[in-house]
């Protein structure tokens, strides 16, 4: 097996001094930017099983929505979406500090951004405290719980890349150049707020 | 090193110590919670062992050391320059570590994987002995049930998905010209979780009731109401899947981003083009399942009401979401074996792959299709029956592009100069077997035979035939023909031979007269059958014995070789893809310079044709490939 | 090479349809199913035998001599056959998908006076519910599957607990017993015996063992064991 590492042109023992050469960029696009993306598909994908769900149940088969004489809070929902919705235009704010070179507007957005998004999980968590059916009632509060729950885990993981990024962001990384630990997460925030859209929709509205 | 460091520093001794720590949180977390909210009993096995079942394997991934570099990041200490120390492997201790080199990744992958095909095959052993006469021979039914169902699980995803994805890992970034993966700590990670999850699937026949026992599709609402082991699949395959998402999406990343120059799409070799699009059907199809097993666990541990239809849960929902990713998957378990076919026959061959272009249109003519079939697997499933006609007919409909590919494979050994190796005997026994299985699929797509034979031994037939004669041929196939890249050796030719006709010849002893019993009405998944079956089912139970052995002789092969066998050159096969311009095995960080692309992968026959050149070497006229 | 091909497809036919793939027959609907089927070892053994026979040809005739260090010629691609090798199998399959889709259509036709049987899955066991004979709303139930000949059945399937799949192989139809809904299959049971009737989904621990039988008779003495029976579950309340 040792020989597995054996290269032909240098003598054993001696590259680790010595790096891989640069790799050819055959694309515009960065990789970071891309794997994002690519992840954001998968997400919609996982979001798609669950509207699935949803579906099946409440289309197909024609079950009431949300069940009898369950009452969802549409209007606190709404005030919970426009908060979501403004920490999107925070997070573009400080992204654009960050393009800039102007870090306050970088660190106040950022610091905005997080605020706005831990008020909306506040605001969800007080809600499930307070809506008075439970997950295991039916299949619809079982998918009303499962994707709103979903929807709220992906809060959470873009809270924690915002708040590596803030953390960074305070310890001084980031410039003009180079800024893409800000831009990253900011997609999948954006994402995040985009997909709440469409559950706050299908599950509230209609 | 201090003891303290060993402890400290990411390794096995920190994963002994962070995997105890990982089981006492699930303990922790679900007692907290269940004091919380006053649930009696405190301790309720079932609900620590489900959140222990997700705790642990992150403590393991953490405490080995798949996360340091991110944790250091994200504490945003100062950037620190990467110097390497967890790139390539010096002994083969370095193996058993967290090692960001794809190559040593995709040795990692290749041997894990098939110690878990042993244990699927082994697991295959058991049930042949027990369907060797009717009755019960020497396990009961629900052992027999679980075995069959951990069976198809490993072999599903930790074998054939992932070993795929090791083989790949090894060859793809030094075909297109790369130094490495795009993500390479992404990619250790990937291969990390494997292991975590298939000893979870085997681990489960430890469980209080036995392994999971409901077949690697798991059905609902069966899944939702058997013991514990069932819990055991469905965080696996949640293990198994992120794994696979992980790989996928750095493998097209690594594609669109970090070809060499003059690698254009249309001079990718076509096992570039394989896991392109089978990268695409991961991304987009896994979550899928992924969210089926949500649900079921979501049933099992907080009692919601997906399957529940007393509750207006939907049971056919499942296999909806199942297949939609377990179709594809069938074909994610398929594509890149194309791949390494096509590398294997133009170069054994020694000849260009006929109509490349339609070749990697078939490709994703194949994924596009594959997304519109998959309820082909729920003709007889009560589901809405308007849906039956369309889905056969785009399932019949994927002929047209398979056909394309067996056509073209033909056409290319058609006035080529053919040598009888052991990488193209495999070739042309998956040729011509999965041929056979593909027919046996669309004799299953015309509904109403399908109405008759399915959940028969036909289909088991069918799976082996396109699993075993199809992916697992171009596996070994592919495994021979980089054998010596990988390994900087030769392996045994008539070894090689005598592998493959035993495994030829048995294999269709096995599986061939599987197709008769189905069709005479025996059902798949039981343990005891009825009297009438039982001259053939021995037959079958002799021959996979034989079928059996003869992969010791690919074991032996493989070993001694490594250890033994001649030296091999930097390119034994005279191939042109780039992995062949370096030496074997290729040098730590894959090239001194990156090459540049100068024509298409596989113009044998055209005198002075290039695929790549490296420009330094070039100008000093040394001779790319050192015979 | 073309007389090798030609002299195994029909071989291959010949010993294909030579096999006696099915178990017996009972009911009308069969003769389509296995007709289809023949139809389909028709056209599939020839295409495997092209494969195998090309493949062979190609390694017989090519296969390089010891020390040939060459090349094959470069051929690229060809059109014409390329065109060909698409349009040929989607003709197969566009045919084949319409035949299946004629015989589905055959074999699913509802017709008028139909026998109605409620069939219940249950781990591990299945239980059968009858019109009953006195015209009553209260059915007739029993362990037992009787049906008579020359009358359709529909067969009105459902669950207790897990999903079952009701097959009766000698009547060639199954379907899934599914929970939360009721799924149906018909036949005319023609051929007078005693048949194996099967679960063919894994439905837990005993799924194997969940095997039972249906006896196809004349329809007198369907008659005849109706009375016997709804007298005997009257009489025992
Ligand atoms: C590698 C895996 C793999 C592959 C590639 C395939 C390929 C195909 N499969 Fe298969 N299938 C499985 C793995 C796979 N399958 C598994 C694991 C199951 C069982 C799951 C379970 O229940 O546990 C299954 C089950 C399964 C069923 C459901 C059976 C049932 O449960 O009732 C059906 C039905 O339509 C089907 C059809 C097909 C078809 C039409 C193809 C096609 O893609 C095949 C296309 C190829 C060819 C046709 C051959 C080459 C073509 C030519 C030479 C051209 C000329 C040909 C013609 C004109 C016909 N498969
Ligand atoms: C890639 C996938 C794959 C592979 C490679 C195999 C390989 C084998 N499979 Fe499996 N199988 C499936 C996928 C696969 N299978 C799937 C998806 C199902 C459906 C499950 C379900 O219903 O849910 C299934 C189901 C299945 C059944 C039906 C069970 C049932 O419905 O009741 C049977 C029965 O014979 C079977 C047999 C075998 C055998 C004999 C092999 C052999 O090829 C194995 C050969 C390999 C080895 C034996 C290991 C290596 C050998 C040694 C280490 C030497 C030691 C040998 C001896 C002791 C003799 N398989
Ligand atoms: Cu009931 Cu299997
Ligand atoms: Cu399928």
């Amino acid at each position: 097996m040792e020989s597995a590492s054996i290269s032909a042109g240098h003598a054993a023992g001696s590259h680790d001094h010595h790096g891989p050469p640069e790799a050819n960029q055959s694309s515009r696009v960065d990789a970071q930017m891309l794997g994002m993306l690519l992840f954001i598909i998968s997400e919609v994908m996982l979001f798609g099983a669950f509207f699935t769900a949803y579906f099946f149940t409440r289309v197909v088969n024609n079950e009431p929505w949300p069940g009898d004489g369950n009452e969802l809070p549409v209007a606190v929902a709404g005030v919970n979406t426009a908060i979501l919705l403004s920490s999107s235009f925070t997070m573009h704010w400080g992204l654009e500090g960050a393009k800039h070179g102007n870090r306050r507007a970088m660190r106040i957005g950022l610091l905005a951004t997080l605020m706005l998004g831990t008020a909306f999980l506040a605001i969800q968590i007080n809600e499930y405290v307070s809506i008075g059916f439970a997950i295991s009632e039916s299949a619809q509060t079982s998918i009303f719980y499962g994707l709103t729950g979903l929807h709220g885990a992906h809060v959470f993981i873009g809270l924690t890349l915002l708040f590596f990024a803030t953390t960074r962001a305070f310890r001084g990384h980031f410039t003009e150049k180079e800024h893409r630990g800000v831009e990253i997460p900011g997609i999948y925030w954006h994402f995040v707020d985009v997909m709440w859209i469409v559950v706050y929709t299908t599950i509230y509205l209609i | 090193m201090t003891l303290a460091a060993k402890f400290k520093g990411p390794g096995w001794y920190r994963a002994a110590l962070s995997i105890p720590l990982g089981i006492l949180f699930g303990l922790g977390l679900t007692v907290g919670v269940r004091a919380l909210y006053g649930y009696d009993p405190l301790f309720d096995g079932d609900a620590i062992t489900t959140v222990a079942l997700i705790s642990t394997p992150l403590a393991f991934l953490v405490g080995i050391g798949c996360f340091d570099y991110w944790f250091y990041w994200a504490a945003g200490k100062p950037t620190r320059e990467e110097d390497h120390s967890s790139h390539g492997a010096h002994t083969w201790k370095d193996y058993f570590k967290v090692n960001t080199d794809h190559k040593v990744i995709g040795i990692q992958y290749i041997c894990t994987t098939f110690v878990f095909f042993v244990l699927g095959g082994l697991m295959a052993m058991v049930m042949r002995a027990e369907l060797a006469a009717p009755g019960s021979q020497i396990v009961d039914p629900n052992t027999f049930n679980g075995l069959f169902s951990v069976h198809a699980s490993l072999m599903i995803f930790l074998f054939i998905i992932p070993v795929f994805a090791g083989i790949a890992n090894y060859v793809l970034p030094l075909m297109i010209g790369a130094p490495d993966m795009a993500f390479p700590r992404l990619n250790a990670l990937s291969f990390w979780m494997l292991p975590t999850a298939g000893i979870m699937m085997v681990a489960s026949f430890f469980a209080p009731g036995g392994s999971f026992a409901t077949g690697w599709t798991a059905y609902a609402p069966l899944s939702t109401e058997t013991p514990l082991g069932q819990t055991f699949f469905t965080i696996g395959v949640q293990f198994a899947g992120a794994s696979s998402i992980a790989t996928a999406l750095n493998f097209l990343v690594t594609i669109i981003t970090m070809r060499a120059p003059g690698m254009t799409f249309w001079r990718m070799p076509l096992l570039v083009w394989a896991n392109f699009t089978t990268s695409l059907l991961v991304v987009i199809a896994t979550p899928f399942i992924a969210g089926s097993q949500f649900f079921v666990l979501f049933d099992r541990a907080l009692g919601t009401d997906f399957f529940n239809a007393a509750a207006g849960g939907d049971v056919l929902m499942y296999q909806h979401v199942f297949w939609f990713y377990s179709h594809p998957a069938v074909y994610i378990m398929m594509l890149p074996g194309f791949g390494i076919i096509s590398e294997v026959i133009s170069t054994h061959a020694r000849k260009p792959v006929f109509g490349y272009r339609m070749m990697a249109f078939s490709l994703m003519a194949i994924v596009v299709l594959g997304f519109t079939v998959w309820a082909h697997h729920m003709f007889v499933s009560g589901m809405f029956s308007w849906l039956r006609v369309p889905m056969m007919i785009t399932t019949m409909l994927i002929a047209v592009p398979t056909g394309i590919k067996i056509f073209s494979w033909i056409a290319t050994l058609w006035k080529g100069v053919i040598h009888m190796t052991t990488p193209m005997l495999f070739a042309l026994g998956f040729i011509t077997m999965f041929t056979l299985g593909g027919i046996s699929g669309i004799v299953l797509a015309v509904i109403p035979v399908d109405i008759y034979v399915s959940d028969t031994y036909f289909v088991v037939a069918h799976i082996h035939y396109v699993l075993f004669g199809g992916s697992v041929f171009t596996i070994f196939a592919g495994i021979y023909h980089w054998f010596p890249k990988m390994t900087g050796r030769m392996y045994d030719e008539t070894l090689g031979r005598i592998h493959f006709w035993l495994s030829f010849i048995f294999f269709n002893l096995t599986f061939g007269p599987m197709h008769l019993v189905g069709v005479d009405g025996m059902p798949r998944r039981v343990a005891d059958y009825a009297e009438e079956f039982a001259t053939l089912n021995a037959l079958i139970s002799v021959s996979s014995f034989i079928f059996g052995m003869s992969f010791f002789i690919f074991l032996y092969n493989m070993i001694s070789s490594w250890r033994h066998g001649p030296k091999a050159a930097a390119n034994p096969w005279r191939a042109h893809t780039i992995e062949w311009q370096v030496s074997s095995p290729p040098p730590i960080f894959n090239f001194d310079e990156i090459p540049t692309v100068v024509g298409g992968p596989y113009e044998y026959g055209v005198p002075g044709a290039q695929h790549a050149i490296f420009k330094a070497t070039e100008e000093k006229r040394e001779p790319v490939a050192a015979e | 090479m073309a007389i090798y091909g030609l002299i195994a497809s029909v071989i291959g036919v010949v010993a294909a349809l030579w096999i006696d793939w099915f178990p017996p027959a009972a009911v009308q609907e069969a003769k389509d199913i296995d007709t289809l089927w023949d139809v389909l070892l028709i056209v599939s053994v020839p295409i495997f035998v092209l494969v195998m026979v090309v493949v062979i040809y190609c390694v017989r005739a090519f296969k390089a001599r010891p020390g040939d260090m060459g090349d094959g010629e470069p051929i690229h691609g060809n059109t014409m056959l390329e065109v060909v090798w698409v349009a040929v199998p989607f003709v197969i399959v566009s045919v084949l998908a319409v035949y299946g889709w004629i015989v589905l259509d055959d074999i699913e036709a509802k017709k008028p006076d139909r026998l109605q049987v409620e069939v219940r899955g249950q781990q591990f066991i299945w239980r059968y519910e009858y019109p009953n004979p006195t015209g009553g709303k209260e059915k007739v139930k029993s362990y037992d599957l009787v049906v008579p000949t020359g009358r359709q059945v529909e067969f009105n399937i459902n669950t207790d607990d897990v999903i079952h799949d009701f097959w009766i192989p000698a009547f060639r139809l199954k379907i899934d017993a599914v929970p939360g809904i009721t799924t149906h299959w018909r036949a005319t049971p023609s051929e007078k015996g005693s048949y194996d009737v099967l679960c063919a989904e894994l439905c837990g621990l005993g799924h194997s063992t969940m095997r039972g039988s249906v006896r196809v008779v004349a329809p007198e003495e369907y008659d005849a064991w109706l009375s016997k029976t709804a007298a005997k579950a009257a009489e025992e309340g």
